[in-house]
């Protein structure tokens, strides 16, 4: 059973600072996604990368997926933010349904994140829709990464003991 | 689908009820060692105890996801409700993890009657993570007839799922090692159905050979063994499947119905949970004495350790007597 490995917990480094440290974390929790036909998955690769690199977990649910299985998923795996990365088009419609679904489905407070090729003038669209924030084209990942933890730190601390 | 309740009552009553964003953010808090967890846990324990635990175990790349994605597909032609705990690595470093198990279960993400999580180890050794036991507990609150573990890529001797599980499935593949791989301890003495993926693969023939010689000759132990003698009565299956064609699928299904009926036959389903709740107990004993010990510990100790001035043997039966001391007074 796990227990009988517990202090296997600390890592190598550890004090047991760091063991109290592990024991604690409340990682953020970010689902990342490809709707559609769109099947270009590098800049989602270096995305889940970088995010992984910052201590978040993420959820990867692959290529091809409906809204309908976004917000399925994102619904099951209790998720604080949502990640699409859109590079062909469609974003106009898939992701306002996307922001529907997930307001139906009593997760409208999930952070709705969208990435990749989306024109400027698609942006307010979007936000009306209820996408949060939209990362275009040269976003670079560190900036992601702290805006995601800005949030985090924001969203957590009320409810932090 | 009705928001998700705050209060820890009705969060509960969500869950016995089935509702999945309720179940969701229990295990989260289980995860997350939020102490609302430990409350909805204790209301909703009593419910528990019905659901077929079935784990699923294996190298990295054996296909456990892909097999795990076809037995799902079996379970619900058979009528039944399945839950998923798919545990993929933390980063030991970040704590950090990409979970993607779900990417090859993706055709049931819609099904309302098929519930997938994913779960990171989170600094755990052993194939699991420390929530495991706890979102399976949730899932069964939650009335899925069958819940399926899938632990990481595994080794040796990672084999924490045989504790947890009622049925424990040990997935192959061709081509990884000689008997010598097959005969050792650990991975191969736990299962109770082995299945040999990629079974269209060069090298099967031997593999099979391999598994076989292995599975005979736990026979002949287990047949010998005076102390267990009901552990004979189950002689574990050797399969074969592809699972990216859903080859030997229904076999494998039959094989977790026979395990099942087996177990409830001979009076061992219920004693597998019992030993479960019993690890599980002292297991949460045992962190409770661990992290009450080590809040009160003065880090000089470490240190002393580390300068080898005192070896860990002695600070820990220090320690220890700190401990009593401020507990007896």
């Amino acid at each position: 059973m796990p227990c009988a490995r517990y202090l296997v917990n600390t890592m190598p480094t550890a004090s047991w600072v760091g063991f109290k440290m592990l024991k604690k974390t409340r990682p953020l929790r970010i689902l990342l996604a490809k709707l559609g036909m769109d099947t270009h998955t590098v800049g989602i690769t270096v995305i889940a990368h970088a995010l992984r690199e910052a201590g978040m977990e993420v959820i990867f649910t692959g290529l091809k997926q409906t809204p309908d299985m976004v917000a399925a998923a994102a619904v099951q795996e209790d998720v604080d933010v949502v990640g699409i990365s859109t590079l062909s088009a469609g974003h106009t419609r898939s992701l306002p349904k996307l922001a529907r679904l997930l307001r139906e489905a009593g997760a409208g407070d999930k952070l709705l994140l969208a990435g990749g090729v989306i024109p400027e003038e698609d942006r307010q669209l979007l936000e009306d829709a209820g996408v949060d924030r939209i990362f275009t084209m040269g976003s670079d990942t560190r900036d992601i990464v702290a805006y995601l933890q800005e949030w985090w730190l924001n969203k957590s601390e009320p409810t932090e003991v | 689908m009705t928001a998700i309740a705050d209060n820890i009552n009705d969060l509960s009553r969500q869950i016995l009820a089935g509702n999945i964003g309720a179940g969701a953010r229990a295990i989260r808090w289980l995860d997350d060692g939020d102490p609302r967890g430990a409350d909805v846990l204790s209301l909703i324990f009593p419910h528990t105890g019905r659901a077929h635990l079935i784990g699923i175990t294996g190298p990295p790349g054996a296909g456990k996801s892909s097999l795990t994605n076809t037995l799902i597909t079996e379970q619900r032609r058979r009528g039944r409700r399945v839950g998923v705990i798919a545990i993929d690595p933390s980063s030991p470093f970040t704590g950090g993890a990409i979970l993607g198990d779900r990417v090859r279960m993706a055709q049931h993400t819609v099904d309302p009657d098929v519930f997938i999580r994913s779960i990171g180890t989170r600094g755990q050794a052993g194939g699991l993570s420390r929530s495991s036991h706890d979102a399976c507990l949730v899932l069964d609150a939650m009335n899925y007839d069958v819940i399926f573990v899938e632990t990481v890529g595994v080794g040796q001797d990672e084999i924490d799922v045989v504790a947890l599980a009622h049925t424990t499935l040990i997935i192959g593949v061709p081509g990884l090692g000689d008997e010598v791989q097959a005969v050792k301890a650990g991975l191969m003495e736990a299962g109770d159905i082995f299945v040999i993926n990629k079974a269209d693969r060069d090298g099967y023939d031997d593999t099979y050979r391999q598994f076989e010689l292995m599975l005979h000759l736990r026979a002949e132990s287990v047949s010998r063994n005076e102390i267990d003698k009901t552990a004979s009565a189950w002689s574990p299956p050797l399969l074969r499947a592809v699972a990216k064609r859903a080859e030997g699928t229904v076999e494998i299904v039959d094989a977790t119905d026979a395990h099942r009926e087996y177990l409830q036959n001979s009076g061992h389903f219920v004693k597998r949970s019992s030993h479960r709740e019993r690890e599980q107990f002292i297991c949460l004993l045992r962190e409770a004495v661990v992290d009450e010990i080590m809040e009160g510990m003065d880090e000089d100790i470490l240190n002393s350790i580390l300068r080898r001035e005192i070896d860990p043997y002695t600070a820990a039966s220090h320690e220890l007597a700190r401990w009593r001391g401020n507990t007896t007074s």
